[in-house]
């Protein structure tokens, strides 16, 4: 029972340490669109689908995080 | 006994109320014949898929040239939005052929996320399988568009991107082919990911309000029941933002089988 809990708490934390680089990722990304932006608002549409792009690749690192989870 | 010691107690049947939770998630049959049967999430897909279709054709039914009919339009505004975003501007020229695809996945998931906001209901993409399938007819359907427009050959080399320096091509090209694969992956597990999470959210906030009542109740004590009230106003902004991200997901989820889809077909 006790090394259950702590392989699931070092789940939790492993998960959580692999959050803070997709977190910083998609946030400079989210950045660079509202710059965008407000710079050039006629290309909004053209720029949310990039930054969905580009968020998107960043966030498949921290959704492997959460798959591996499950598996171990 | 304390509001927070009754989470932890086990029921009459072994469980404790966050084991209830946990297993509430979990896909067990509700029709079941002989071995095989539907999960509660593939009952709710199917109810879903019907009441798309269903929707989606009232609006397109009662569609006219000058809209007067509010619900008809709200679909036509939202048909044209997506065809606006992921056609012209993640797939480019010659998009139409796949907006049927797209815009069934992006009216589906939006249908099945709100209708798991409503209590009493199961979201059919809070389960993996779900997602998993949906995921798996985006990734086939882009692979073959690909190998559609390019022939076999040109789309294996396409995966790498055109102007490398020779030396740099087979690794550049291992590493695309590894980030081509894992969009199966993500696509699934995004979506799953999120609503699972939301709804596990919402369940153990309102657990915690649920239980402070019950906690007030028990021993007569108002001054106990005061931290439900911020527990139950936590889940209202929770719902609220579980709604937005119901919509989220859903056009991630279109756009981003738009844009495969544009990458796979488009020309360098």
């Amino acid at each position: 029972m006790e090394s259950i809990i702590t392989l699931a708490a070092l789940k939790v934390v492993g998960y959580g340490l692999g959050t803070c680089g997709p977190g910083i990722g998609i946030g400079l990304a989210c950045y660079g669109c509202c710059v965008g932006t407000a710079r050039q608002p006629e290309l909004a549409g053209r720029l949310f689908t990039d930054f969905i792009i580009g968020a998107a690749l960043a966030e498949a690192l921290a959704l492997i995080g959460f798959v591996l989870t499950f598996i171990f | 006994m304390s509001p927070l010691e009754m989470l932890t107690t086990p029921g009459e049947n072994g469980m404790n109320l966050l084991d209830e939770l946990r297993h509430s998630f979990d896909s067990q049959f509700v029709i079941s014949f002989g071995g095989t049967g539907l999960t509660q999430y593939i009952l709710w897909m199917l109810i879903t898929a019907t009441l798309t279709v269903v929707v989606v054709l009232v609006g397109a039914r009662k569609d006219s040239l000058i809209p007067t009919n509010k619900f008809a339009h709200t679909i036509e505004f939202l048909y044209h939005n997506i065809c606006g975003d992921m056609g012209t501007s993640a797939i480019g020229k010659g998009y139409q052929r796949h907006m049927t695809l797209i815009a069934t996945f992006f009216f589906f998931i939006l249908v099945s996320n709100f209708v798991g906001l409503i209590p009493g209901c199961k979201t059919p993409t809070g389960s993996l399988s779900v997602t998993w399938a949906l995921s798996t007819v985006s990734f086939f359907y882009f692979n073959y568009q690909g190998i559609k427009a390019r022939g076999g050959w040109g789309y294996i080399k396409s995966i790498a991107p055109a102007g490398l320096p020779v030396v740099m091509v087979p690794i550049i090209w291992f590493f695309e082919l590894i980030s081509l694969v894992l969009r199966w992956l993500t696509l699934a597990v995004r979506l799953y990911g999120n609503m699972f999470a939301g709804h596990m959210v919402l369940g153990i906030f309102s657990l915690m309000t649920y239980v402070f009542v019950a906690g007030a109740i028990q021993q007569m004590n108002l001054i106990l029941g005061l931290p439900a009230i911020a527990w139950m106003a936590l889940l209202i902004v929770m719902y609220a933002l579980e709604t937005l991200v119901a919509f989220l997901q859903a056009y991630v989820f279109a756009v981003l089988s738009a844009s495969y889809v544009g990458l796979a077909t488009s020309e360098h």
